[in-house]
């Protein structure tokens, strides 16, 4: 069933990460992706790997549903590796040259670290994001975060709005996708096999009811917003404030002092550690 | 002989997930072929869970389905040969109408099975006879329909399958009472003019005392009751037990028995009641 796909999905728990401000983890997540960006060598990826390692601990989030997150990507991981093995032009002799492939020891290095990049993007950035934090708090967060920006006139509030409802609806309209194709697969018809073009015309029985129940449902949200006096240019008050507290400064401050120590790691000389063959190993430049 | 047959089954929702919900634990229960066998329950009892895994929808995760005496999972490959064999009409089936036209839509499952156009024609004429659609909307969009009408396309979309089984999950509900009396009985005059199984699923008692043979009570997943009509509704305090709505007549009748009358016979119906009330009378009992 589609419904399973677990990417972007919020399992709803009671661990140190879904307590924490939205805006911290917003801020911790900029501040992880930074990071993994500035990763340059072996031993700052493994920093990286032990603090997303960290954060799975503490979520408490199984890690079958975490290898199910990286799945749907899993196709694009090995397209990108191949592409990166077959591509990249090293200095030295090739490793492995037959024919027109020529297969050097920087492609396969670097196929490696990218691969190991994305995971650890994905991975980490749903650890803070979509599994610990709600898309209501989400959306709350980020328009709190953005708030300044609505003084020189961007509609803040009006995107915020807006994703709040795409958020909210994703797993409604995912649902409606699976009630339409069980009801379409129960009049025979059939997705899965014949020619790409009809495989493509297999879809209009879905996109059409599809189309037309969201169309409705929009409408219907709008006039239930309106009989409830919504209005884009009033300012609305919160039930619920976000506040920052003591663990949240914490936390933003180990993810800073991680960021820092990433980039400290990346730039180490390995004559810093001794020079040896491991030490050398570990700061090699990717 | 069951046509269609449950044995043992269980079924998992989000197996292996935080979200994981057992919707059918153990569930045992046949059909009789050429009768129309009701299902009831509240919502959440495991109603439409049971009816999906009837066509291969979902395959269950504890058990099996016999169609004919035969496990429908035996080659997995082959479920779509079951839907055809199965027609199934969901909830709300209006979700599903896509084409163009009435006639279209309608004849899309038999365009599936790869029939000729004169025997879709065929089909589609038999269809709309028994859902009572009149012919000059066989060439408007299915969306000019009001809900009634297209709640009938949709049922006949199914019904042009021509299946040997046919199920319907709450085929009446959210019609006026005229609307439903005039669907079931099409369904019921289709059902016996092809010699069909028919599986209805309701919560209303009074449709299931008027249509159907025989009666399976589900409670929690699991069956709490099954029999004939007869059987199931003369036990009105356990119906009543789990807080299903019995008719009002059937409520007089308990109430009735419980004071000490020791009343037999169709306990559900006026005339029934009416008849061992008459009886006890000659007895004389009272």
């Amino acid at each position: 069933m589609i419904s399973d796909i677990t990417l972007g999905q919020f399992f709803p728990g009671f661990s140190l990460l879904h307590k924490l401000d939205p805006r911290t983890k917003l801020l911790g997540a900029i501040l992880f992706i930074v990071a993994i960006f500035m990763a340059k060598t072996p031993l700052a990826f493994a920093l990286l790997t032990l603090f997303t390692l960290v954060l799975i601990l503490v979520s408490r989030i199984s890690v079958s549903v975490i290898l199910r997150g990286i799945r749907p990507v899993i196709y694009i991981l090995i397209f990108t590796s191949l592409l990166n093995i077959f591509m990249t032009k090293g200095a030295g002799e090739p490793l492995v040259a037959f024919w027109i492939v020529k297969i050097y020891k920087e492609g396969i290095i670097r196929a490696i670290f990218m691969t190991l990049r994305v995971i650890l993007l994905i991975v980490g950035s749903s650890m803070l994001l979509t599994y610990t934090t709600s898309p209501i708090s989400l959306t709350d967060g980020l328009e709190s975060l953005l708030s300044p920006l609505a003084r020189i006139g961007v509609p803040v509030h009006i995107f915020s709005m807006m994703m709040t409802i795409a958020l909210r609806f994703i797993p409604t309209l995912v649902e409606e996708t699976d009630k339409i194709m069980n009801a379409q697969k129960s009049r025979g018809a059939d997705f899965a096999s014949g020619s790409l073009v009809r495989r493509a015309k297999a879809l209009i029985p879905i996109l059409v009811p599809l189309f037309v129940s969201a169309f409705k449902r929009a409408e219907e949200l709008a006039v239930a917003m309106e009989c409830r006096c919504y209005r884009v240019d009033k300012k609305r008050t919160k039930l619920a404030k976000l506040t920052f507290r003591a663990r949240d400064f914490l936390t933003l401050f180990v993810f800073a002092l991680f960021l820092t120590g990433v980039i400290l790691v990346s730039r180490m000389p390995a004559s810093l550690l001794g020079g040896s063959f491991v030490a050398r190993l570990l700061c090699y430049r990717i | 002989m069951y046509k269609l047959e449950i044995k043992n089954v269980s079924y998992l929702y989000s197996k292996n997930t935080p979200f994981e919900k057992l919707a059918l634990s153990d569930v045992s229960v046949g059909f009789e072929a050429g009768k129309i066998t009701g299902l009831i329950g509240h919502t959440g009892s495991g109603k439409s869970t049971l009816v999906n895994l009837l066509n291969g929808l979902y395959r269950p995760t504890e058990g099996t389905v016999l169609l004919d005496g035969r496990d429908i999972w035996e080659k997995p490959k082959e479920i779509a040969k079951i839907r055809a064999e199965v027609g199934l009409v969901m909830q709300y089936p209006e979700y599903q109408l896509f084409d163009e036209t009435v006639r279209a839509d309608i004849g899309f499952a038999p365009r599936n099975l790869g029939l000729c156009a004169e025997e879709i024609e065929r089909r589609v004429a038999e269809a709309i006879a028994f859902t009572g659609i009149g012919e000059e909307l066989l060439d408007k969009s299915p969306f000019e329909l009001s809900g009634g009408q297209k709640r009938r396309v949709a049922i006949a979309g199914v019904m042009a399958m021509g299946a040997g089984v046919l199920v319907l999950d709450e085929p009446a509900a959210g019609l006026d009472p005229r609307g439903r009396r005039e669907i079931l009985d099409g369904i019921r005059a289709y059902a016996k003019k092809n010699g069909l199984t028919v599986i209805l699923v309701s919560h209303s008692m009074e449709d299931m005392a008027l249509y159907c043979d025989n009666c399976i009570v589900m409670n929690r997943g699991r069956v709490y009751m099954s029999g004939t009509v007869d059987e199931v509704f003369s036990d009105a305090e356990a119906l009543m037990d789990i807080g299903l709505n019995v008719p009002m007549v059937a409520r007089i009748a308990a109430a009735l028995r419980k004071k000490g009358f020791p009343l037999t016979g169709t306990l559900y119906t006026v005339e029934g009641v009416r008849d061992a009330i008459l009886r006890l009378r000659k007895e004389g009992g009272v």
